[in-house]
């Protein structure tokens, strides 16, 4: 059985980053003793790079061949930005698949413009939950702040996603893995955003 | 560990001792020449970004003649500026194993075209070899030094994007503590050996290219990369190369077909392990050939079973296609193509489909846009601005870079007849660029187009300064002799930035450390350009009267802007604080600023007012010299 996760974001969110910390604690859960997992890590870009759309797929399980997650196939999508979550949850979110959309919004060139319009937050949590997505909103962007750096929401995801979803490997492995990969200075900042997104949705 | 598949390309190289590593940017092959040169300290070898393919082409193909291991990556279109060289080596052959690694990009998510370099492996008569996964691009890489020293000739390694910027768990292999000698010997086993014209001359060269190809066939039919699994009593099967591969085995479990079929996994494109594919074919009654880009191996096949008067049907990209010769493959896209082969049908959940139909409506676009604080913001806007002025038909040449981002506008829009698209006015910044294919190409079509007695309007073409070094020289140099009246603008902000902000001539440092920029302007003044001027971009009115200036000149006029890339200014020097801020009260919406087309500048559609997100804003101040009511200042 294959574990299929997507970040979505934007450019710069740091989704390209979660994603790989996501892959280090599967990496590090396959090469212990119950260990036959494969790890790939790929991305889909909207129409462009620069300001644009990235959504990283994460796929852990022994049979992964290529580095995309198939349609309705996500058990799980974090979106650093809401219009991204309902991007990428279209497509890929499996039925009774898990969405946790940070609430922040990012307004596309094209709304700025005037040449578009911005979806309400519950139309897009209703749209994903017509697809019978578990969906939870999360204002993740205070949260990081609270920790003490707007740059740790995906740290903050990462702990809700933590809380919400059946994991494909141990609790203590992810946050081992949060731990190598961000910059050392920021580790106690990372590790308080993990605590408070997890305990965020603790209560649901 | 995990690494991303340029990052296990460059490792391949380390293991395998390499000695030079020469490349010119280009997504989605950068990373492979960025992790070898921040690894160069510690393993010992030496690296440069060249300033175009075929300098780095020429550069690691050097190295190979005097015996050094050597490397050079590019993307899909790099090989195509390196191809006078790349096909020319071959009849002389190489010494110290040298690998040539291209990353194509089927889908075209980075490039101006899709093209299949395999084709140009072939037509070098190369071997080519296709990794499926990270691991693979790691052993390829390595196994490709020693197969280049074999064979005396260079090895082509293509990735696709979905390898190259793609992550895998990979298994790091020792790393090879001997290095090549370096040492030149004229007539190493052939007389004249790297003078492909000297006896006994360039035919001869050519058999003996052929008498090598014998032997790496012989390689391909007996290298582990391609792999043949025959099940029992099957009579369909599946050749999947590289990443095509790696689909058709996933797909081929979750519809619990992989007992069922036969399948080869190529990992050698070229040349193909003949003797192994008419094994498989001559078993089966049909087979199905998965691979990313063109129908190449497909092709090849096709040919191996004609030549053998084989009675197997083939399907793949051609005609009775099951998958299209464009765009790329995906997991859904090889599940149902092998589907429909075995004739299985996928119920597809028609509910699902409707209601996502209904949804897909409320997914607002997220163009494309430069950075904020970008130069070219406000270069776009004194060229439409200059243009408006000027009554005719104009044309803008660009080519590729950050600066293409000048080529489009929000919305697609309608093709009109020549009549129609005369009364067309430019509505946004993001629409200036009239042509945009390669790097350099601007220059040229500018000059055709007057050549042809275009009299309509004015011809201008920009390019950015990593391509004037690329692409520009010797076009500049053909405007001068052939006396073209065209206005060239080079936007000049210090970085290859589209490609992740790698160093040229202009940054003022090389891989090795700081060095002295080259003058852009003095080069330009040496080859003969009486009209050369230049000036600050992020400084508007000194911009415009700048442009203004060449635009009206006789003959050919070169303008410089220069402005360092924004994100680069932010991130070395530091600058945290600092933002502009609209005055609300006096703001009167003119919207002028927001189609600066900074990416920090909101409209309220309801209070009719701008404002500028504080955190995005990096303080440059263009917003400020476009509002015509004095309402942009500095924020508190």
């Amino acid at each position: 059985m294959t574990y299929n996760l997507i970040i979505a974001g934007i450019g710069g969110q740091g989704s390209i980053l979660a994603s790989r910390i996501v892959a280090d604690a599967a990496i590090q859960a396959g090469s212990g003793v119950d260990g036959d997992l494969k790890v790939r890590v790929g991305e889909t870009f909207g129409a462009a790079m620069r300001g644009g759309s990235v959504a990283s797929h994460v796929r852990i399980g022994p049979d992964v061949g290529g580095p995309l997650v198939p349609k309705n196939a996500a058990q799980a999508i974090l979106a650093l930005e809401p219009l991204e979550g309902l991007r990428i949850g279209i497509p890929y979110l499996a039925p009774s698949g898990l969405a946790i959309l940070n609430t922040s919004e990012v307004m596309p060139i094209d709304v700025k413009v005037g040449a578009a319009s911005y979806p309400k937050l519950e139309t897009i949590k209703a749209a994903l939950e017509s697809l019978e997505g578990r969906v939870y909103l999360l204002d993740a962007t205070s949260l990081a702040l609270e920790a003490g750096n707007a740059k740790t929401v995906s740290a903050v995801m990462l702990g809700a996603w933590a809380n919400l979803a059946e994991l494909p490997f141990a609790l203590e492995q992810l946050k081992e893995a949060l731990q190598g990969r961000v910059p050392p200075k920021t580790v106690s900042t990372n590790m308080k955003a993990f605590q408070l997104g997890f305990e965020a949705v603790a209560s649901d | 560990m995990l690494l991303m598949g340029n990052e296990a390309i460059a490792r391949g190289a380390i293991e395998a001792g390499v000695q030079v590593v020469a490349s010119y940017p280009g997504t989605p092959s950068s990373e492979i020449t960025e992790s070898l040169i921040e690894q160069a300290d510690e393993f010992g070898y030496y690296t440069q970004w060249s300033t175009n393919e075929k300098v780095a082409f020429e550069i690691a193909a050097g190295a190979s003649l005097v015996g050094a291991r050597s490397i050079t990556s590019m993307k899909n279109a790099g090989l195509n500026v390196a191809m006078d060289t790349f096909m020319t080596i071959p009849y002389g052959g190489c010494k110290g194993g040298f690998v040539v690694a291209v990353a194509d990009d089927p889908d075209a998510h980075y490039s101006s075209t899709e093209q299949d370099t395999r084709v140009l492996a072939a037509y070098a008569e190369i071997l080519c070899m296709e990794p499926g996964d990270q691991q693979e691009a790691k052993d390829m890489t390595k196994e490709a030094f020693e197969l280049s020293e074999r064979f005396e000739l260079p090895v082509m390694l293509r990735s696709v994007s979905r390898i190259s910027h793609a992550s895998g768990d990979v298994v790091l292999g020792d790393v090879e503590q001997g290095r090549n000698k370096i040492g030149f010997n004229k007539h190493y086993k052939v007389p004249y050996r790297w003078n492909v014209y000297g006896p006994p001359g360039a035919r001869s060269k050519h058999e003996w290219l052929h008498r090598q190809l014998v032997d790496m066939k012989a390689y391909s039919e007996q290298s582990g990369f391609n792999e043949i699994r025959m099940v029992e009593g099957a009579r369909t099967g599946i050749i999947g190369v590289g990443l095509g591969a790696s689909y058709a085995q996933e797909a081929m479990q979750e519809l619990e077909m992989h007992e069922s079929i036969s399948f080869l996994k190529v990992g050698i494109p070229f040349p193909l392990p003949e003797e192994k594919i008419l094994a498989f074919l001559k078993a089966l009654d049909r087979v199905a050939i998965i691979e990313e880009g063109d129908p190449v191996v497909e092709n090849m096949i096709r040919v191996i079973a004609q030549c053998h008067g084989l009675d197997v049907e083939i399907v793949g990209k051609n005609a009775g296609r099951m998958f299209n010769p464009w765009g790329e493959l995906n997991p859904d896209i090889v599940r149902k193509g092998i589907a429909d082969f075995m004739r299985l049908s996928i119920a597809e959940d028609e509910a699902r489909n409707a209601i996502k139909a209904d949804i897909k409506e409320l997914v607002t676009t997220r163009s494309s846009a430069l950075c904020p604080g970008c130069s070219h913001l406000g270069t776009y806007w004194v060229v439409q601005k200059i243009l408006k002025k000027i009554p005719g038909v104009h044309i803008v040449n660009g080519d590729i870079g950050c600066y293409e981002q000048g080529g489009y506008g929000e919305g697609g829009r309608k093709p009109a007849s020549d009549e129609v698209s005369k009364k067309y006015k430019r509505s946004s910044p993001y629409e200036t660029l009239d042509t945009i294919h390669i790097m350099g190409s601007g220059i040229g079509l500018a000059q055709g187009q007057v050549a042809a007695g275009y009299e309509d309007g004015k011809v201008l073409a920009v390019c950015g300064e990593s391509t004037f070094f690329h692409a520009i020289l010797p076009a500049i140099v053909n405007a001068v002799y052939n006396e073209s009246d065209i206005t060239f603008l080079i936007l000049d902000n210090s970085w290859t930035a589209m490609t992740g902000h790698q160093p040229n001539p202009r940054t003022g440092m090389n891989t090795r450390g700081a060095i002295k920029p080259a003058d852009i302007f003095d080069i330009v003044k040496s080859m003969g350009v009486k009209h050369v001027s230049r000036g600050n971009a992020f400084n508007l009115q000194e911009a415009e009267e700048l442009l203004a200036e060449a635009v009206e000149a006789e003959g050919l006029s070169v303008l410089i802007l220069e402005g360092e890339c924004q994100l680069q200014n932010v991130r070395r020097n530091k600058i945290t604080e600092g933002f502009m801020q609209v005055n609300q009260d006096t703001c009167n919406g003119c919207r002028t600023c927001v189609t600066l087309g900074c990416p920090s500048i909101k409209f309220d559609a309801v209070t009719k007012k701008a404002s500028i997100d504080p955190i995005t804003c990096c303080d440059c101040g263009l917003c400020t010299q476009v509002c015509p009511v004095q309402s942009i200042s500095k924020g508190m």
